[in-house]
């Protein structure tokens, strides 16, 4: 039996060095010129996916809350629904594959550890995934729903905007879903093309009565998460895919929460502002020392984290020092959420402005797949931006 | 071929092939040899010898002979009903014996009912309130399914996905509760309906959709509005247990609604009842119905078909109502909805500042600003708004 094996596995790798003969014959006729042939540009020359265009810094390990331990981004949001679940016993999540873990890995071990009954799939709905939180939100449970990625966010986009953000005016604070939180992975990934790597905020920045936020980091994803989770307002939390397993942090094991609707300066400065939030933090923060370096120039760095309702106090306070403000996203350009707070910030600072507020943006396309390297605001673009703005 | 003819080599004539369709079996991507052999041994569980169908998605039989299923729609699903026309009980044991009082309930709360859509539509007519819609000819749904439920059940008017996660909420927290969610045959084309049956039957939540299929939704007739057996025959297509029920016959819906609760709760399965119906009048105070159809339809139900009529004779026919009664109970329901509407027309329409509130749990800082704002601006332009109509 084990010489059968042997042999037919001796008879199969003949037949794939067989086929391997056959596709280099092929090659060499030149008959497959350009295909599955390397990139032509020296004999080590193999075509690498793109690099990733920041490096994720983490911030030093925190000393407030107790025990950390050394864990990704979803590492950290995986325990943070495990803390969750853990002192809540009316709550549950929900969405499409969160049952076996999520296609992301954030529900790992929830099943098995809370039950079937906490944590579940749903048929393949997001209207039906987000309708559904609303309602066991409604009786006082809460409910954390899932939408697979942030760019399938729009079939609920109705239930979010008509249902969720207006059910607690609309009964006169009769009835609210304050207890839904809806998770979903969010931004650029180097590969997601159009459907895969969005960022949708600036949809919902218009729609009052929920609240958008956005983590950079591990440690920020768990204690804002539960801070949504813990909100008394229906919360939508986007999860930098990229740094799904790219950030690693220490992370405290017990809960703890980051106030919603603060920014945070994560560097002081005092010739320009910059603002960011999610991955793009990550950017700007190596812009600012490409900044130091090349042009003397001192950055004050925003993390906005909260979308809405945003710390237009923070973000002012800095302008009026500084006098210059550079936003910079993702998502596109126009009706980006860098023109409400361009927008506010002109208003509120106009006489402290010596150059006009400059945004970095993704052009006014739809999101590329194979041009997203020219695609995205990279750091090179928010420094010839930072340069301009400094000779203005 | 070589290979099998390698296996014999090595394992001996008789066994070779069979040992090697074996093998082959087990590495993907070699199927096409196996298959081929006439001598092949099954070890795997599915044997292709069993001709049961293994698929996942189904639980049916094989069938050799093309042929599709032809949609029912000249006999359709029936129609569950107690009483004729004549307010005559029709099959005894069908007869749900309630007590004198609680049907005497029923007559007052329809006429009431009734009565305000009178006074309300008019009072519309009159500028006196801005928008209105009657109930006229419906009034056996609403009474006969909320006197089958406990006064602890919730009720949806709409929001049907939203109903399902009340329902999944309230199984977890067992509390012995069902959910009502009503709806419009024309609502049920909307994809919440679609998303709410799916995720009540998949979820397992105690939950009956109540479907009043009263022939238009606002001028659409039900033929523009589905072409299957109306919203009834779409249950089963869910896994929905489902019925259809005369719906201007009290005691049909209450029985119907009844037995329906009953088992949603000690089943935890959702149940679908299509209450048939007719709306008599327009379909709110911006329509004239006149336009789509004809004086003569509405006749007929008006006269021939209508729920408070059939139990009005199912009460005289018992000696428990009488033309005076009717007489006096008119009147005096007229006085009752005169004068709570005069009260609630005296009253002042609340602060305007209110305008503001409820949009979260806590009043942003921004929104804050922008009450502040109107103060100021009622201050200098407050001649030109409505403010004695409203609280200061």
């Amino acid at each position: 039996m084990a010489a059968a094996v042997a042999s037919a596995g001796r008879l199969l790798r003949l037949r794939a060095a067989q086929a391997e003969r056959h596709w280099r014959r092929l090659r060499g006729a030149g008959l497959a010129q350009g295909f599955l042939q390397p990139a032509s540009a020296g004999k080590d020359a193999v075509q690498t996916r793109h690099v990733t265009h920041f490096t994720f810094q983490p911030d030093p390990e925190s000393q407030d809350h107790g025990q950390t331990q050394k864990m990704n981004l979803f590492q950290a949001i995986t325990s943070a629904l495990d803390n969750s679940l853990a002192r809540d016993p009316t709550a549950v999540i929900f969405g499409e594959d969160v049952a076996f873990g999520g296609v992301f890995r954030c529900t790992v071990g929830l099943r098995d550890k809370y039950g079937k009954d906490r944590v579940f799939n749903t048929p393949l709905c997001e209207q039906g995934i987000v309708g559904f939180g609303i309602g066991i939100a409604v009786t006082g449970a809460t409910a954390i729903a899932e939408i697979q990625f942030a760019d399938y966010i729009f079939p609920a986009f109705d239930q979010i905007v008509n249902e969720a953000a207006k059910y607690r005016y609309r009964s006169g604070d009769l009835f609210n879903c304050g207890s839904l939180t809806i998770r979903a992975p969010w931004g650029c990934v180097g590969h997601g093309a159009l459907y895969h790597s969005q960022c949708p905020e600036a949809f919902f920045a218009h729609c009052p009565g929920i609240k958008v936020v956005i983590p950079r980091s591990p440690f920020q994803a768990k204690g804002l998460l539960l801070s949504c989770i813990e909100d008394k307002n229906p919360c939508i939390f986007f999860e930098p895919k990229i740094l799904y397993r790219a950030a690693v942090e220490q992370v405290p094991v017990e809960p703890y929460s980051i106030p919603l609707s603060q920014a945070e300066v994560l560097q002081e400065g005092s010739d320009i502002t910059l603002v960011a939030w999610g991955t793009q933090v990550h950017v700007i923060r190596e812009v600012a020392s490409m900044a130091r370096e090349k042009l003397g120039v001192s950055c004050e760095i925003i993390d906005l984290r909260t979308i809405i309702p945003w710390d237009v106090d923070t973000v002012c306070k800095s302008v009026i020092k500084t006098g210059r403000l550079l936003i910079s996203h993702e998502a596109p350009l126009t009706g980006g959420f860098a023109s409400e707070i361009s927008s506010t910030v002109q208003e509120e600072c106009f006489l402290n402005l010596e150059a006009p507020i400059s945004r970095v943006c993704g052009y006014d396309t739809p999101f590329p797949h194979i041009f997203e390297p020219f695609y995205i605001p990279d750091k090179w673009k928010c420094y010839d931006a930072l340069r301009k703005m400094i000779n203005y | 071929m070589a290979i099998a003819a390698c296996a014999t080599r090595v394992l001996g004539q008789s066994r070779g092939l069979g040992q090697v369709a074996l093998l082959l079996l087990r590495w993907p991507g070699v199927r096409g040899l196996a298959r081929s052999n006439p001598h092949r041994q099954q070890q795997q569980t599915f044997s292709s010898l069993d001709d049961k169908p293994q698929f996942p998605g189904a639980s049916a039989e094989f069938i050799d002979k093309l042929e599709f299923i032809q949609p029912n729609v000249i006999s359709g699903i029936p129609i569950y009903r107690v009483m004729d026309r004549q307010g005559q009980i029709i099959n005894p044991s069908e007869d749900p014996h309630l007590p004198q009082e609680e049907v005497l309930k029923f007559y007052r709360s329809m006429t009431l009912l009734n009565t305000m859509d009178r006074i309300l539509y008019e009072s519309q007519r009159q500028g006196r309130i801005s928008f209105y819609m009657t109930n006229y000819g419906e009034e056996g749904t609403h009474v006969g399914s909320a006197a089958a439920l406990d006064s602890t059940d919730l009720v949806f008017g709409q929001y049907r996905e939203a109903a399902v996660g009340a329902a999944y909420a309230a199984k977890r927290a067992n509390t012995n509760r069902v959910v009502i969610c009503y709806f419009g045959e024309g609502a049920a084309s909307e994809g919440d309906a679609h998303a709410g049956f799916n995720f009540a039957a998949t979820l397992e939540c105690p939950i009956i959709f109540f479907c009043r299929n009263n022939g238009y939704a606002i001028s659409t007739p039900t033929y523009e509005q589905y072409r299957g057996d109306g919203i009834a025959a779409r249950g089963p297509g869910y896994g929905i247990m489902s019925i259809r029920v005369d719906g201007n016959d009290v005691f049909a819906v209450y029985n119907a609604t009844k037995e329906a609760r009953r088992r949603a709760v000690a089943e935890n399965q959702p149940f679908l009842i299509e209450a048939m119906t007719y709306r008599i009048g327009h379909h709110s105070t911006s329509d004239d119905s006149s336009a789509y159809r004809s004086v003569d339809e509405v006749n007929y139900w008006d006269k021939q078909d209508h729920p408070i009529s059939r139990l009005r004779h199912y009460l005289v026919s018992r000696g428990w109502w009488d033309e005076e009664q009717e007489k006096a109970w008119r009147k005096q329901s007229r006085k009752k909805v005169m004068e709570a509407f005069e009260q609630a027309e005296r009253k002042l329409k609340p602060n305007p500042y209110l305008l503001f509130s409820d949009v979260y749990q806590e009043m942003p800082a921004r929104l804050r600003k922008q009450r502040e704002s109107l103060a100021q601006h009622l201050q200098t332009y407050g001649e030109h708004y409505p403010l004695d109509h409203f609280d200061k």
